[in-house]
């Protein structure tokens, strides 16, 4: 993985540093709270219902041991013992004292970590595929990419008070595991037919109260040129993104009122002005990629006969096998996701503890590599099938070993109303509820792929837009509704959901979330997953189950 | 009924105004009539200790239980912690006040920080 050098090092230090005289000031009085709320934000630190929430980057979830167990340090030190992954790959402390808050900026410089760019209006943290450097199917690693952005993007100048926040994602295979198309930049890695490498360009897509599915504005972008490019949107929407009014100040706005053809045009225009000097040299991008090579693999087979004895001695760790290890790109590894999403536990939520098991696992067994997925999971990417087992029944005894990834209780949910200033609704206890109504993991499975997210308000940080259902937290006069959405996809089949009908009050939305499943189980053919099935049939037969059984 | 809420500046920890203190438990808060013409100064003045709290505004109370507790949801999270996490925040140290609030079921929006948005 990338180790900062000493320019990165002195950077982290100096705004650790800047934060702690500015903490001073706004303590004794020589800062207002106005003076002060936008140079605490620019260090990720919020202040929420009970306490400052401090939002840690973690670059395209990336992160080694050493890092992680800092993490659950600050979590024990700092907070009540836990952190709380978010669907940007980040971790937000939801107990920090403001006080506390420059010793854990230092707490974080001391192992290369910042909350630099997670909040403000400029360019966020970039996330990429979990699997990078994993996947079988790897295009090419979305790693070397993202850490060249973020180093491009620290601090510039020009970059640092956009209209509004700016979101890049970036894919590594043809899958897509970042919801690339909802996001300000979505990069989708591409090879052209000649094998030179690419990315599929799309912009202006987003959540929130406005959702938009990015169109393509390049359908091939040699990588070379990324920089340059990228410049280039960012200065078009610099000039005409919409600065007077929040609600329409994100790119996806100018986008969708100049047209797809329009932007593509004025940003093709900024990019001849820009011209090869906005890249970055080649000689760069082969110093990053340097700090990814993975460290050698051993030549092993493809069967491994402590992991298929383990299999059938092991039902528990079979059924793990079938939903939380995928494909790796080397013969005899595999990825591994540990799911936090145990049954009746709050989504992305990782005691201190829980943490530091998951960092000696990495050491141990996984090449000193840890990956946070926009799911709120944690993966392992590199573990041996001969070490497979022994991981589980690590997990299995920390509370990590839930084989339920990509089912119907890996729930996404925000931290809602219960933690955000801005939420309307909770979403934590609704996702808890439908986990407890799905605890059978049979029928979990029978169901197979179904992606619940839930979000506390229209910002949409628990991504309903693009869930398979979502679940929307609305305030009628003060009391909590959940409105209803099928049919979102974040993945390479992206689509936004649609609204299902009037929005159902908290002690009907396990019911209405059965009812649909029941009635994709009457409705699915053959290989269906709930997607297809809903996307084959409709609405209808899934608002008619609903509403006849809410009323 | 009325009382006064803020967050503290050092910590963030929710806070309710008595008698030109703050205090961190609901039940220990001072209690303002809806007609009372003190209440507006009161915030305002609450509202101007600037290096001890963030956001001073307003909370409507309603009975319950025999007891005044916060008319809308989100003060009673507020008052309460997380209901994700029960051993967390306020709720964690018990009480009949804190059951109360657990228990009840008034839902509105609170106008003192329908106000605080507004100012902003």
């Amino acid at each position: 993985m990338y180790h900062y050098d000493s320019l990165d090092k002195e950077i982290v230090a100096d705004r650790s540093a800047e934060f702690r005289e500015q903490v001073a000031r706004r303590i004794a009085g020589e800062l207002t709270e106005d003076q002060f709320k936008p140079l605490r934000l620019m260090n990720g630190l919020y202040l929420q219902l009970h306490a400052y929430m401090l939002r840690v980057a973690i670059p395209y979830g990336a992160m080694d041991s050493r890092q992680l167990r800092a993490l659950a340090d600050i979590g024990r030190r700092f907070d009540k013992g836990y952190g709380h992954f978010t669907t940007r790959t980040n971790l937000q402390f939801h107990w920090i004292g403001l006080a506390d808050t420059p010793d854990i900026l230092d707490a974080l410089a001391a192992v290369d970590m910042h909350a630099i760019q997670t909040s403000g209006n400029c360019i966020r943290n970039v996330t990429a595929d979990p699997y990078a450097g994993a996947a079988a199917d790897e295009l090419d690693d979305p790693r070397v990419w993202s850490e060249a952005i973020r180093q491009w993007s620290s601090l510039h100048p020009e970059f640092s008070f956009l209209p509004r926040k700016f979101k890049i994602a970036i894919t590594g295979t043809v899958k897509d595991r970042t919801v690339a198309k909802a996001h300000d930049i979505g990069l989708m890695v591409r090879r052209n037919r000649d094998g030179v490498l690419g990315f599929e360009v799309i912009v202006g897509g987003g959540m929130g109260r406005t959702p938009f599915i990015g169109p393509t504005v390049r359908e091939f972008l040699p990588a070379h040129r990324l920089f340059s490019y990228l410049e280039a949107i960012l200065r078009v929407y610099n000039r005409h993104g919409r600065r007077d009014n929040i609600y329409k100040a994100r790119i996806k706005i100018l986008v969708s009122a100049l047209g797809r053809d329009e932007f593509a045009r004025q940003v093709e225009e900024e990019w001849v002005k820009i011209g090869v000097a906005g890249d970055l040299p080649d000689a760069e991008i082969a110093r990053i990629r340097g700090a990814f090579v993975q460290k050698a693999f051993e030549v092993l087979p493809a069967k491994s006969e402590v992991y298929e004895t383990a299999l059938a001695a092991d039902l528990a760790f079979a059924r793990f096998a079938r939903n939380n290890l995928k494909p790796h790109k080397k013969s005899g590894y595999a990825i591994v996701e540990v799911s936090l999403k145990a049954i009746g536990e709050t989504p992305g939520d990782a005691s201190s503890d829980q943490m530091d098991v998951v960092a000696d696992l990495a050491m141990r067994f996984g090449q000193d590599d840890i990956r946070v997925t926009h799911e709120q999971n944690l993966v392992l990417p590199h573990i041996k099938f001969d070490d497979a087992h022994l991981v589980f029944l690590a997990l299995k005894a920390a509370g990590l070993a839930t084989p339920n990834i990509n089912l119907i209780s890996d729930i996404i949910a925000c931290p809602g109303l219960d933690y955000c200033a801005l939420a309307n609704a909770r979403a934590i206890i609704v996702a808890q509820d439908i986990a407890k109504r799905f605890a059978d993991q049979d029928r979990a499975e029978d169901v197979g792929e179904l992606k619940i997210k839930i979000s506390g308000c229209i910002n949409a940080c628990g991504h309903h837009h693009v869930g398979h259902i979502g679940i929307l937290g609305v305030d009628k006069k003060g009391e909590e509704f959940y409105q209803l959405t099928l049919g979102g996809s974040g993945a390479e089949d992206a689509s936004i959901g649609k609204i299902l009908g009037p929005a159902l009050p908290i002690d009907k939305v396990t019911d209405a979330i059965d009812s649909l499943v029941e009635v994709y189980l009457r409705e699915r053919q053959g290989d269906e997953r709930f997607l297809d099935t809903f996307r084959r049939t409709g609405e209808a037969p899934f608002k008619e189950a609903v509403y006849a059984d809410a009323h | 009924m009325k009382a006064i809420t803020a967050n503290r500046l050092s910590d963030g920890e929710v806070v309710f105004w008595n008698g030109g203190r703050w205090v961190e438990q609901f039940a220990e808060a001072e209690l303002f009539a809806d007609d009372d013409a003190q209440a507006e100064p009161t915030e305002a003045e609450a509202r101007a200790q600037v290096t001890v709290v963030v956001d001073a505004y307003l909370i409507d109370l309603i009975e319950s239980e025999g007891q005044w507790v916060p008319l809308s949801y989100r003060e009673r999270i507020r008052a309460l912690g997380p209901t994700n996490h029960l051993a967390h925040g306020k709720q964690s140290e018990g009480g009949a006040t804190i059951a109360v609030l657990q228990h009840a079921h008034g839902a509105a929006r609170s106008t003192g920080r329908v106000n605080l948005i507004k100012r902003k």
